[in-house]
């Protein structure tokens, strides 16, 4: 058979034709310079020849710090807003006034003190341990400017921290460091974590060189040894233990502060579902692209769902539930600005939550103190070394020195301006589509700019205004 | 509060019953009885959850049978004496204070304690001790599985058998076994301790009337092989 396909050819090029000419190298095309010359192949790129590399030489997984690198994420740019033109009439951007004010932990009613905010952003919880006592401070410093809050992350309450913040979450995470009562008592809010966007399922890890002697005393640990902490809490294990366990906190706190329960977003219908069903005050939803202090790489890049798709998705389980008005929504992970803030209240969040944002404006990945940044093998505006704990402005570190060099005046009031110049974004869009308070940007100011975006928002395909579904 | 109103002879216990009261009611009158100092008892406590949570003060509170969920949990001094059982996370999170069961106890008795002094004169159910930070449980029965998993310190006696994987990821806790051990947990590693700690371990639950004289201790501690995530600890590490 294979002999009838045999042909004789009828005429054979010259061989300087075939090979573009001039500058063919013998066994090589000339011209463009060649895909394996290059490195291009889209699966061993030089990524993945590096990380194997790196895996052969530690003989266990890469970790570090920020957010995931993850590259194929939908994002907050895939959608655009509609602003009001002939069936909806805009407010003055420049002039009018746009409520920002945001209260949480009012819906049933049963909290003695919710909590107001000033703004619809509050400063995520980033523990003493993950972050310098000094950034913690002028965090706190910042927020109180701004009329919001922050929490404490897993590592306690800082004294510091109590004394700059004007409301404070204080977080009950797995691993149950320092959880005292007094602590419990000074704070405006208590938040139960079930997981984190950066690595759900995972406990919080602090690598050795960032368990200081406080830190350390702080959280019952020897010192300089990697906390890995754990992912289920000792005391309940489902969500109906979760119930006896808020009840517990409302004992503990006089029923006065309203109960934050935050997730990693994984299955975010089922469980914010679940979870409104605790009576929990408010529910914490954050997404893939969460940072943290440290983690196994893997985890930031291949764990969860994306912020843009879980906004949607818990607001419809708190509809579903007839949850929604009782129970707030608050969205988190990667969230940059003023304009993702907007577009994640108009998905259905009741506020937003930032962490990386607010640790950049306090001075991460500044250009300051170049020669440190190349000491861990960075530059500033790539730098994503929390990890390691040799922060160079000073914000992710225990060293004393290194985070001597936050200015917590300096510092706070980058942070405030930040908050401010993010809520000023937010009010300007939300004027744009007629709207006298962010609360009331809505699902419909959206257009969705991609498929993928309008498929899993529900939001409208621009053009066609009206979702894209299958 | 209204019992204490009521003009009670200052030193005779304050008497409440818990009912079918909402526990918010109750448990001011307990802590407000606790705070003064006062001796209360709780008749009717019917298995109800977050009875006695968040105590101050040097009161002792009394219930009169069994108690729910997280009994005297998150306290900062207090003592309770249960004279039934009690459920989940009892005294979890104490930071001081002395919670004495006269039963059995369930899951997670004195998860995450700081510090101060859990007794339980039946048996206690599974990781007993969990996250346990610092203080004292003594357990006269057994201790189910898992009993002190990723403690950090505190001590944890049991006077009779251990079920399962206990020790398992200790930091610097210990657990002491005076019964059978039927399996230790990961990074676990038996020792015998030296006299003196026997002595003070003795010590300690004499204080709480029980005898531990003459008992075949074991004590079980970390392993320290998963104290470090470092490229040469990374097959001990990947035990796990």
């Amino acid at each position: 058979m294979a002999d009838d396909l045999k042909s004789e050819p009828v005429f054979i090029a010259d061989e300087n034709l075939v090979t573009f000419g001039d500058g063919a190298v013998e066994g090589r095309p000339a011209g463009v310079p060649s895909s394996y010359a290059e490195g291009k192949s889209p699966r061993w790129t030089r990524e993945v020849i590096a990380d194997i590399h790196a895996k052969s030489q530690l003989g266990r997984y890469q970790l570090r710090g920020f957010s995931t690198f993850q590259k194929n994420l939908p994002s907050f740019d895939e959608l655009v807003f509609q602003p009001a033109t002939m069936t909806r009439l805009p407010l003055e951007g420049y002039r009018e006034r746009c409520e920002t004010r945001t209260v949480l932990g009012d819906g049933f009613g049963l909290v003695e003190n919710p909590v107001e905010l000033d703004i619809p952003i509050y400063i995520a919880s980033m523990s003493f341990g993950a972050l310098s006592a000094n950034a913690k401070a002028a965090l706190g410093r910042g927020a109180k400017k701004a009329g919001t809050m922050t929490c404490t992350g897993e590592g306690g309450m800082l004294e510091e921290e109590r004394a700059e913040n004007r409301t404070l979450l204080y977080q009950l995470s797995p691993a149950r460091y320092m959880i005292d009562l007094d602590h419990i008592r000074r704070a405006d809010a208590v938040e139960i974590v079930v997981g984190q966007g950066a690595k759900p399922g995972t406990g919080g890890l602090l690598l050795g060189m960032k368990v200081s002697e406080r830190v350390a005393r702080m959280r019952n640990l020897p010192q300089g040894v990697d906390q890995r902490s754990t992912s289920r809490h000792p005391d309940f294990l489902g969500a109906d233990d979760m119930t006896i366990k808020i009840e517990e906190l409302r004992e503990a706190t006089d029923h006065k502060v309203p109960i934050f329960v935050k997730m990693g977003a994984t299955r975010p219908y089922y469980d914010t579902a679940v979870a409104a069903k605790t009576g929990a005050d408010v529910i914490v939803v954050d997404g893939l692209e969460g940072g943290t202090g440290a983690s196994p790489e893997l985890l930031l890049d291949n764990t969860g769902v994306p912020t843009l798709a879980s906004i949607p998705a818990a607001r419809r389980a708190l509809d579903d539930t007839g949850m929604s008005g009782k129970v707030k929504l608050v969205a988190a992970g990667g969230i940059r600005s003023g304009v993702d803030v907007a577009k994640a209240l108009a998905l259905g969040a009741d506020c937003v939550m930032i962490g990386s944002a607010a640790m950049i404006s306090l001075g991460c990945n500044s250009p300051r103190y170049v020669e440190d940044y190349t000491a861990i093998g960075t530059e500033p505006g790539a730098c994503h070394h929390c990890h390691t704990g040799r922060c160079p402005v000073g914000v992710a570190t225990q060293d004393e020195l290194l985070s001597s060099r936050v200015d917590v005046e300096a510092a706070s009031e980058r942070v405030y301006r930040f908050l401010t110049a993010m809520t000023m974004e937010a009010t300007l869009l939300a004027k744009a589509c007629g709207k006298s308070s962010v609360h009331n940007l809505e699902p419909e100011d959206l257009r969705a700019l991609t498929l993928e975006a309008s498929a899993f928002t529900g939001i409208s395909l621009v053009g066609a205004d009206r979702p894209f579904t299958w | 509060m209204s019992a204490l109103a009521a003009g009670v002879e200052a030193s005779a216990p304050v008497r409440i019953s818990a009912g079918d009261r909402p526990i918010r009611e109750v448990n001011r009158e307990i802590r407000a009885a606790v705070d003064a100092g006062r001796d209360i008892e709780v008749h009717d406590p019917l298995s109800r959850h977050n009875l006695g949570v968040a105590l101050t003060g040097p009161g002792l509170v009394t219930f009169k049978g069994s108690v729910g969920y997280y009994c005297g949990g998150l306290s900062d001094g207090g003592r309770i004496v249960v004279e039934g059982n009690s459920g989940w996370g009892t005294g979890e999170g104490l930071a001081s204070g002395h919670i004495t069961v006269n039963g059995n106890a369930g899951m997670s008795v004195g998860a995450a304690m700081r510090g101060g002094t859990i007794h339980i004169r039946g048996h206690a159910g599974p990781r007993c001790g969990v996250a346990q930070k610092d203080g004292l449980i003594a357990v006269e029965g057994d201790i189910g599985y898992s009993t002190g998993f990723m403690s950090h310190g505190g001590r944890i006696v049991c006077l009779g058998n251990s079920r399962g994987s206990v020790g398992d990821s200790l930091w610097r806790g210990t657990v002491w076994v005076a019964g059978e051990i039927e399996t230790l947990g990961i990074d676990a590693v038996v020792v015998t301790p030296d006299q003196s700690e026997v002595d003070e371990v003795e010590a300690q639950l004499g204080a709480l009337g029980i005898d531990g004289s003459g008992r075949d201790w074991k004590q079980i501690v970390a392993g320290k092989k998963l104290w470090y995530f470092e490229a040469r600890d990374a097959k001990k590490w990947l035990m796990i």
